[in-house]
């Protein structure tokens, strides 16, 4: 599943508000979303376990040439895409396709994105073809592009891409709740562009960087006895208490659990934990993952209704990190489980991560 | 009003002793039963809490009394600061609806009215959303500026179809519904536009649309309990005027009732409590509709009874609905009281022998 610092609440929030939507306006996504994602969540340490050892220069492209066109594809949904020629004109419906397509070198050629993709810089200033999640199909049809790229499990609404389908426009849909699946991702997106080596050449970093912040955060968990427990505040609605948190077996669950720390989860579909849940399982930590849109501070934390019994709360551990790296998967993954390795650990030496 | 006063036809609506003597068991029973509910609300929840601790935990914040310190502070802000206020805030909240809701099926003559009749709900609703939606943000007495906009917001509804409806005039009310309507519909547009447009922020307001105790704490309840009530303790108060309306101006006339003024101050006290109801829970609807029926299919039609009977039992109501609703992983409050509710009220209206009639 999708999880941008957006994205997690969007999603989320399909699954639960399709019934009044479609009541309050018609245009509304009617998907029926995070039920049909497939799990594919490998273990923490499976996703370890796959990544290649540490190069340290990039790895020379692979001798085994890249897939020609025409090619067909399989995408996260279970749909085939065709694809008669290397795509000209790509519109990406999701930040994090957004920036894949940036970071394999096809980034001049998209010509639309959604209203969210605010990197690279050069993302920005593109016609925006999603808006307030609202996909416009028509602007979408009229810059004729080759290839739509769409986010899953409702990220993307499901009609939409209905009607880009019968219109006979090859959309490629991209969902994913683990870190593994996210590589994946990436890699498809570059096999789909035609840039299946750039694309490699972007994991395998993304895997070494990965691994070996894991490997030192692991270490500097293992000095302690015990992992400490450990709460990433995604979201909370004053009025209702309702708090959001990573959900189990989500990416942002895994990169947790990978730098060593006891993860509290929030639901696998609606990311909620109950506030006595949260008490009973008793946060030591509580990092606090901030956004444009969400600016929580550790005072405001302190005064939310039954917070006070919290363990982090009483000493005051809450700490806040830029959540957009680390929420998005896409190619910054790394520098977000950097920033949150270092949230976790503030004495961590780390090198530097691109 | 004692039966001695009114004619035959009115006591033969159900306004004689027929329902008398067993209103009193209804209410005694009643408020037993709200009393196990709430002890098994607070003793509820996701973690395990024995009953003893439970109680010990309230005693021991209560009175001070200490019988041996078995739990946690973790249990304690469980109990004390999540569960009770919890509970509470919906007995209150489901009592003052469904006065708010007899009050106004009474004023209006219309068995469909319920507390949001006056424009109260689209009026709450947009200044939540408009609440939700300014980049600001304000506490006071823990009180989020979306709680002070839903408040305002539904008075200053209540307050324009009131004026525009002409309420204070004599004569029908089919003008007063109508402009609710009108009203409302105008705010609800506004509330989709702003939807619309709220982006992350559609959530929020979604849930607030919802209703729902999560957002329960002391301090909410503490502000809007006492508006509560003693808006509906001056409403059970003004019953007599009630029954008066009920029976039609001229009627109302016949018995001495100032008709202007007591449907003024009925609808503005009425009004008070569901804005303040709305403000801390959002939308609960449901019952407020239903619960006055049923309880006029059970004590009959006087006010004087209506008013204090559906009181415990809106507060029965929501108090079980949030319960089951806990329980099943905090699903909509609104949906487990229609599904508890509803088939209740069917097999009462199938059951009740003479027709029925507000």
């Amino acid at each position: 599943m999708h999880l941008p610092s957006r994205a997690a609440r969007r999603a989320s929030l399909w699954s639960i508000a399709t019934p009044l939507l479609a009541l309050a306006f018609v245009v509304a996504a009617c998907s029926s979303s995070a039920a049909s994602t497939t799990p594919i969540a490998p273990s923490a340490s499976t996703a370890l376990a796959s990544a290649t050892p540490v190069p340290t220069v990039a790895p020379t492209p692979s001798p085994t040439p890249a897939p020609s066109f025409p090619l067909t594809l399989t995408d996260d949904e279970g749909g085939t895409v065709t694809l008669a020629a290397e795509p000209q004109k790509i519109v990406s419906l999701t930040p994090a396709v957004t920036e894949t397509l940036f970071a394999v070198g096809a980034g001049p050629r998209v010509v639309a994105t959604d209203d969210s993709s605010d990197y690279p810089a050069e993302a920005k200033p593109l016609p925006d073809v999603v808006t307030f999640g609202t996909v416009d199909v028509e602007k979408i049809v009229s810059l004729k592009p080759d290839l739509v790229i769409a986010g899953g499990a409702g990220f993307t609404a499901a009609d939409a891409i209905a009607k880009l389908r019968d219109v006979k426009i090859p959309v490629l849909v991209v969902s994913t709740p683990s870190i593994e699946g996210i590589y994946k991702d990436i890699e498809l997106v570059g096999s789909a562009v035609g840039a299946t080596d750039e694309a490699k050449t972007v994991t395998t970093k993304m895997r070494a960087d990965m691994q070996a912040i894991a490997t030192a955060a692991q270490a500097e968990s293992a000095k302690a006895s015990t992992k400490p427990r450990v709460f990433y505040d995604v979201g909370y609605i004053d009025t209702t208490g309702q708090i959001y948190g990573p959900a189990e077996g989500s990416f942002l669950a895994e990169m947790l659990g990978l730098l060593g720390v006891d993860v509290i989860t929030g639901d696998k579909v609606t990311y909620e934990i109950p506030i006595e849940k949260l008490i009973e399982r008793d946060p030591q930590v509580i990092i606090l993952g901030v956004n444009a849109f969400y600016k929580p501070t550790p005072e405001t934390v302190a005064k939310r209704t039954g917070w006070k019994a919290l363990t982090a709360v009483k000493t005051g551990d809450i700490r806040s990190v830029n959540d957009t790296e680390i929420t998005r998967p896409g190619p910054r993954l790394a520098i977000g489980m950097h920033n949150l390795a270092l949230a976790m650990y503030p004495d961590l030496r780390l090198p530097p991560v691109s | 009003m004692t039966a001695r006063t009114i004619p035959g036809a009115i006591r033969r609506a159900g306004f004689g002793g027929r329902f008398r003597g067993r209103t009193t068991v209804i209410g005694l029973v009643g408020l037993g039963l709200l009393a196990v509910l709430m002890v098994i609300g607070v003793t509820v929840g996701s973690t395990q809490i024995g009953p003893a601790d439970t109680l010990a935990v309230i005693l021991h914040r209560l009175t001070g009394i200490d019988l041996g310190r078995t739990w946690t502070d973790a249990t304690e802000t469980i109990v004390w600061e999540l569960r009770l206020p919890r509970v509470l805030t919906a007995a209150v909240v489901g009592a003052g609806l469904a006065i708010a809701g007899a009050t106004f099926q009474g004023i209006v003559r219309n068995p469909l009215a319920d507390p949001y009749v006056l424009g109260t709900s689209s009026g709450a609703a947009l200044g939540a959303a408009i609440g939700i939606l300014l980049p600001v943000s304000f506490v006071a007495l823990q009180l989020g500026i979306v709680n002070v906009l839903a408040f305002i917001g539904a008075i200053v509804a209540a307050l324009l179809v009131f004026r525009v409806g002409g309420a204070g005039r004599s004569g029908g009310m089919t003008r007063l519904l109508l402009t609710g309507y009108a009203v409302g519909s105008i705010l609800a547009a506004l509330l989709t536009m702003a939807m619309y447009v709220s982006g992350t922020n559609l959530r929020t307001i979604f849930t607030f649309l919802l209703g729902g105790l999560g957002g329960a704490s002391w301090e909410r309840l503490l502000v809007a309990a006492p508006v509560i009530i003693v808006a509906c303790a001056a409403v059970v108060a003004r019953a007599r005027s009630l029954d008066g309306l009920l029976l039609g101006d001229s009627a109302a006339r016949h018995f001495g009732i100032d008709v202007r003024r007591e449907r003024g101050i009925l609808l503005v006290l009425a009004s008070m409590a569901t804005a303040a109801a709305v403000a801390i829970t959002g939308l609960i609807g449901f019952v407020g509709l239903v619960v006055p029926h049923v309880v006029r299919l059970l004590v009959g039609a006087p006010a004087r009874r209506v008013l204090p009977i559906s009181a415990i039992a809106g507060a029965i109501l929501l108090v079980a609905a949030d319960l089951v609703a806990r329980m099943l992983g905090d699903i909509p409050v609104g949906v487990v009281m229609a599904m508890l509710g509803a088939p209740f009220f069917l097999v009462l209206l199938h059951q009740a022998r003479t027709g029925y009639e507000l």
